[in-house]
């Protein structure tokens, strides 16, 4: 696929990590900076990556206000923000889209990274002039959002997983498969959504399988985490 | 009976349940779901889906009229080929009276047959220009839609649609977007409670589906508020028939 191909380019011979993606991220959506936010639990949200000073006194505006399209992308679904300006967002963000525009931003693109009910964290785009995204930008943003919210969940297993070249299996849009597996993981092992389906995808990469074949044999009842041991065979 | 002798009753019951379920917060997942078994009484259909555009190019089942496992597979089967595909791309409603015959999308055609369903129809869920899902229906007899159920069908798609956007008034394709990216999480976050109530449950999918729908019908919650719940384990959830210590 092109856009991986242009990821795997940046990552140049390494192993691919966020800060490649979100590069990939800022020439296809045609904006100036982005960032990327974990908010885990509850603690506050933690800026891991931010392409450069502009990005980076966002974010900080994000986390002192506690306001912006970051905050409600976090918790309604993805903010396409055009025009800061707009009157629209100064009654919804009366401090911060002032505070954003004098930084020098006027549309910032918010996307959730989140499966269901995980929520990993936000992915922020950031453009000095107003303006949307047209329908490829927006569809490139989106698959590109999805691998970095892919890559934050194998980071768990950094040493396992992913050599080069792969593009990570998506993590949101998949087979309803994958998320019922999800949902009887956290019951078997005990455990939180997020390392659910970690556990899922390391499996499946551990045995060379797709996601969605042993998510199956989880559903089907074929495959059992036990929290004792490895997952096991029935 | 034809559809102009039996329909008007009914489907003006339906169009009132519709315009009393779009109040202000309501559970868009659970309006969606029950279009879609609506849509099946309606035009004496035997499935109906809802698919929405993940806006990569996609569809995802988003609501169904039953939560059958196999059913679910044959809506998802559209992410790349199918009526779904045709009429989502082409905005025109797509019919296939008898598939086999059809001889198009051999890997839908069998899957559907392996489901015990001859004929199938995509109706476009609009929104002026844009096409932004579709109306899935399924019947085990072959044969078409008359003219009546088709227009009843595309009615019931674009309340779909109405309903799904009226959250906010979308006057930008932005706001479509988010709409829609937020629906199909809602759609994953309800497989992950499935997931969770059938294990904690011992029973299957499907099941746990109407568990979850059964809990948030009789406690007033949204379906997504619920299952959130149950996925972060904020919310045990153990119906009275199943009670049981964990």
């Amino acid at each position: 696929m092109q856009l991986w191909g242009r990821v795997v380019a940046h990552a140049d011979g390494g192993q691919v990590a966020i800060e490649h993606v979100v590069e990939v991220m800022i020439s296809a959506a045609g904006v100036d900076a982005a960032a990327v936010a974990v908010v885990l639990d509850a603690s506050p949200r933690e800026t891991i990556y931010a392409s450069d000073q502009v990005a980076s006194h966002v974010e900080e505006l994000t986390l002192t206000l506690g306001e912006g399209p970051s905050v409600d992308a976090f918790a309604d679904g993805p903010e396409l923000v055009a025009d800061l300006m707009d009157a629209d967002c100064l009654t919804r963000w009366p401090v911060f889209a002032p505070a954003a525009t004098r930084a020098g931003v006027r549309a910032v693109f918010a996307l959730p990274l989140r499966i269901g009910a995980i929520r990993l964290g936000v992915l922020d785009l950031y453009r000095d002039q107003p303006g949307g995204l047209d329908q490829e930008q927006l569809s490139d943003v989106l698959v590109l959002a999805d691998t970095v919210g892919a890559l934050l969940l194998d980071e768990a297993e950094r040493d396992r997983l992913r050599p080069d070249g792969l593009w990570p299996e998506h993590a949101g849009a998949q087979h309803p498969v994958v998320h019922q597996a999800t949902g009887m993981v956290i019951v078997q092992l005990g455990v939180t959504a997020a390392v659910a389906l970690i556990r899922l995808r390391a499996h499946a990469y551990v045995h060379d399988r797709r996601l969605r074949d042993v998510a199956a044999d989880v559903v089907a009842r074929r495959l059992r985490f036990d929290p004792e041991d490895s997952p096991r065979l029935l | 009976m034809n559809v102009s002798e039996m329909a008007p009753v009914q489907l003006a019951d339906v169009f009132v349940e519709m315009a009393d379920t779009l109040v202000d917060d309501f559970d868009v997942i659970d309006f969606l779901h029950v279009l879609a078994e609506r849509c099946v009484q309606l035009l004496g259909v035997s499935a109906a889906g809802l698919l929405l555009t993940d806006q990569q190019g996609a569809l995802q089942v988003v609501a169904a009229s039953s939560e059958r496992t196999r059913l679910l597979e044959l809506f998802q089967l559209q992410t790349d080929q199918g009526p779904c595909v045709d009429c989502f791309r082409t905005g025109q409603p797509v019919s296939v009276t008898d598939l086999p015959s059809a001889g198009r999308w051999p890997r839908f055609t069998a899957a559907a047959a392996d489901v015990g369903f001859a004929a199938v129809h995509a109706l476009p869920m609009r929104l002026r220009k844009e096409v932004i899902g579709a109306l899935n229906l399924f019947d085990t007899n072959p044969g078409a839609l008359d003219a009546d159920k088709i227009r009843i069908g595309q009615a019931v798609a674009d309340v779909a649609t109405i309903g799904l956007l009226q959250q906010r008034a979308i006057h930008r394709r932005d706001l479509v977007t988010e709409q829609l990216q937020t629906a199909l999480n809602s759609r994953v976050l309800i497989e992950q409670a499935k997931g969770v109530l059938a294990e904690r449950l011992h029973v299957d999918v499907a099941e746990a589906f109407t568990i979850l729908r059964g809990g948030a019908r009789s406690h007033n919650r949204r379906l997504s508020d619920l299952a959130q719940a149950i996925v972060d384990g904020t919310e045990q959830f153990l119906p009275p028939t199943a009670s049981r210590p964990r």
